[in-house]
């Protein structure tokens, strides 16, 4: 699956293309906006990622022309700007999710990974990960066919996990993931603990095998091999 | 003291004491003139006497009348003439005075003394009369010269008070400068000038102020987010020590402080920039609802006895400030409520009050609102939180207090 990343901040750019490229991503980038619109004419992608200050035109521009074209391509915008009329301006021209530098590049993968399964996967809403099959619309997940009864906070967790998987998230990501940005409580991780624990427990019970690997004090690791 | 009553009180010092030494000056002056006036008609009394004792070669009949005595003595010696003198009355139990002239008379061969004396009562009370009308009339012009002036200066001033009005009500950074009006006088114009002159570009330094520190703040979240993101991919490295991913966690938390610090610091110049203008009546009840239940698994977490008391409320403000107003009340609490500690949150129809135990003793109430002031002992605090609702209380018009009371810090939001 091809992504666009669309990013002005080379260094930025480069570690977002860096954490995807080792997914099942394919990733390209546009530094300034004659060539995010040269390659947008051009490809089609999953998903692009957009930053709507550029050089040499707004983000907004290139979602609108994308629009007009009618490209099917899904657009997550990566901005500066943290205003609610901002991201609702946004959405409304067409982007399918809006996030807020800085973000974490977990964050942004579990976004990119929402985004696709959106548009690519019409009708089939099912995400596999080794015995796992989660229910997208129904939220629910089911291990050897049995549901496994899971909190609204542990199935967040568990999906995020599932769209990072083989990498180490920061419990700091985790945090904002699960209550988001403005209920500062990064600096008491035990919630975190505790959520992750509930988890590890009722998939383990469920018969899967522990998926979530502690990696020393920075952060959590989930993956199907040791 | 107003400027005109100053004015007036040197104005009237001065124009009393002018006035009274004239007065004092005219006085005499008229006294002068009308003793000159007696001494003339006594002058003509005594030179009809001489010419008719000259032709006659006797006194002429003496008729005593009110105001003129004439009265004739024998001397031996032919007396020098005396010139005019004033003098008390000759009569007994009169207290007139008089002005006397003595001349000596030959009729016959005889030497007579003769005393001619006019009354003065008729000069002194005209004198008077006169003195009295002309202090009066300076009474009076003094008054009238006063209300007018009062009223008067009170006009002219008008546009003066005026432009102080607009003044006092103008405050730096809101969006209505204060229109003065056109005056007649030109130094009030110049006054308005001036000052609107020095209040746009007062206005535009602080807008630039503002801006500085939106733009500074947009400018610093990509450089978070390049950190950030190479934070991220370190950590990917599946050769990191234990000391290295220690130092990746440490400086994860750094940038988390520092992200958060630039949140904050961006929403309080949007607030102050008044960028939430938007304002709708919405149930706010509801709104306090969603956010104990977001944060009730801390306060769990904490063992924090919540007690919770809501009646239905609606307010008007901008709601994404309504929100942000009171999550960081409940943060605020989150943070310094010590554990196993109690909280209360009522609402009422008009307050919206947040009290909990202290860790410690009272909070500065000065302070407390101010930013990067950290009340406690917690040093993973920016000591944003209470500025930003101190400041969503400033631009939605309603009030934020603290107090202790009980050994409790109550937050009072009144709307």
């Amino acid at each position: 699956m091809k992504v666009l990343i669309i990013e002005d901040e080379k260094a930025l750019a480069e570690s977002i293309l860096a954490y995807l490229h080792s997914e099942q991503y394919t990733c390209e980038t546009a530094a300034d906006f004659p060539t995010a619109l040269e390659k947008i004419h051009l490809y089609e992608y999953a998903c692009i990622i957009l930053d709507i200050s550029l050089p040499g035109g707004s983000g907004l521009d290139l979602l609108r022309e994308l629009k007009a074209n009618n490209k099917a391509d899904g657009v997550l915008i990566v901005s500066a700007r943290n205003s609610l009329d901002e991201k609702i301006l946004g959405l409304k021209s067409g982007a399918d999710d809006y996030l807020t530098k800085p973000f974490h590049l977990s964050e942004l993968a579990a976004r990119i990974s929402a985004i696709i399964r959106r548009k690519s996967f019409d009708g089939k809403n099912d995400v596999q990960f080794d015995d796992l099959f989660l229910n997208i619309t129904a939220k629910t997940v089911r291990v050897n066919n049995h549901i496994v009864d899971l909190t609204r906070k542990e199935y967040d967790l568990l999906l995020y996990f599932i769209s990072n998987k083989n990498k180490v998230i920061s419990k700091g990501a985790i945090a904002e993931h699960l209550w988001g940005d403005n209920m500062d409580m990064a600096d008491n991780y035990d919630f975190i603990y505790t959520h992750i624990k509930n988890l590890r427990k009722k998939l383990m019970q469920a018969g899967a095998q522990d998926y979530i690997k502690s990696i020393y004090g920075m952060g959590y690791k989930f993956s199907d091999h040791l | 003291m107003k400027l005109f009553t100053r004015y007036f009180r040197i104005n009237l010092l001065a124009t009393l004491v002018i006035f009274l030494l004239a007065s004092v000056a005219f006085y005499f002056l008229l006294w002068y003139v009308m003793l000159t006036q007696v001494d003339e008609d006594l002058k003509i009394e005594k030179r009809e006497i001489e010419t008719y004792t000259s032709k006659y070669h006797r006194l002429p009949e003496t008729i005593t009348v009110n105001d003129l005595r004439i009265s004739y003595e024998s001397t031996d010696i032919r007396e020098k003439t005396r010139d005019f003198r004033t003098i008390k009355s000759p009569v007994r139990n009169e207290s007139e005075d008089f002005r006397e002239i003595r001349f000596s008379l030959p009729v016959g061969n005889q030497w007579l003394m003769c005393k001619v004396s006019k009354s003065l009562e008729a000069t002194q009370n005209m004198n008077r009369s006169i003195i009295l009308i002309s202090l009066m009339t300076i009474i009076l012009i003094l008054l009238v010269s006063l209300l007018i002036n009062r009223w008067l200066i009170r006009r002219l001033w008008q546009p003066f008070y005026q432009t102080l009005t607009g003044i006092k009500k103008y405050r730096l950074g809101e969006k209505k400068a204060p229109a003065f009006a056109e005056s007649r006088i030109d130094e009030f114009n110049l006054l308005n000038l001036t000052l609107d002159q020095f209040i746009q570009g007062a206005e535009k330094e602080y807008r630039l102020l503002k801006e500085f520190t939106e733009n500074a703040s947009h400018e610093l979240q990509t450089p978070l987010a390049v950190i950030r993101s190479k934070l991220d991919t370190l950590i990917q490295d599946k050769d990191l020590s234990r000391a290295q991913g220690d130092a990746a966690h440490t400086a994860y938390e750094a940038i988390q402080k520092m992200s958060r610090l630039n949140q904050s610091l961006l929403l309080l110049s949007k607030i102050e920039n008044r960028q939430f203008s938007e304002t709708l009546s919405f149930d706010f009840k509801k709104l306090v609802e969603e956010r104990i239940a977001a944060w009730q698994e801390f306060w769990q977490g904490k063992d924090l006895q919540v007690s919770v008391s809501l009646q239905p409320a609606s307010i008007r403000m901008n709601m994404e400030l309504a929100e942000i107003l009171v999550n960081n009340l409940f943060s605020n609490v989150s943070r310094h409520c010590p554990v196993g500690g109690r909280v209360q949150i009522e609402l009422n129809e008009f307050q919206f009050i947040v009290s909990n135990d202290p860790a410690s003793g009272p909070l500065d109430r000065e302070k407390i609102f101010q930013r990067f002031s950290k009340g406690g002992q917690i040093t993973d605090q920016h000591g944003l939180g209470l500025s930003i609702v101190y400041q969503i209380g400033e631009v939605s018009g309603i009030t934020v207090l603290y107090d202790f009371k009980n050994q409790q810090h109550i937050f009072t939001i009144s709307f």
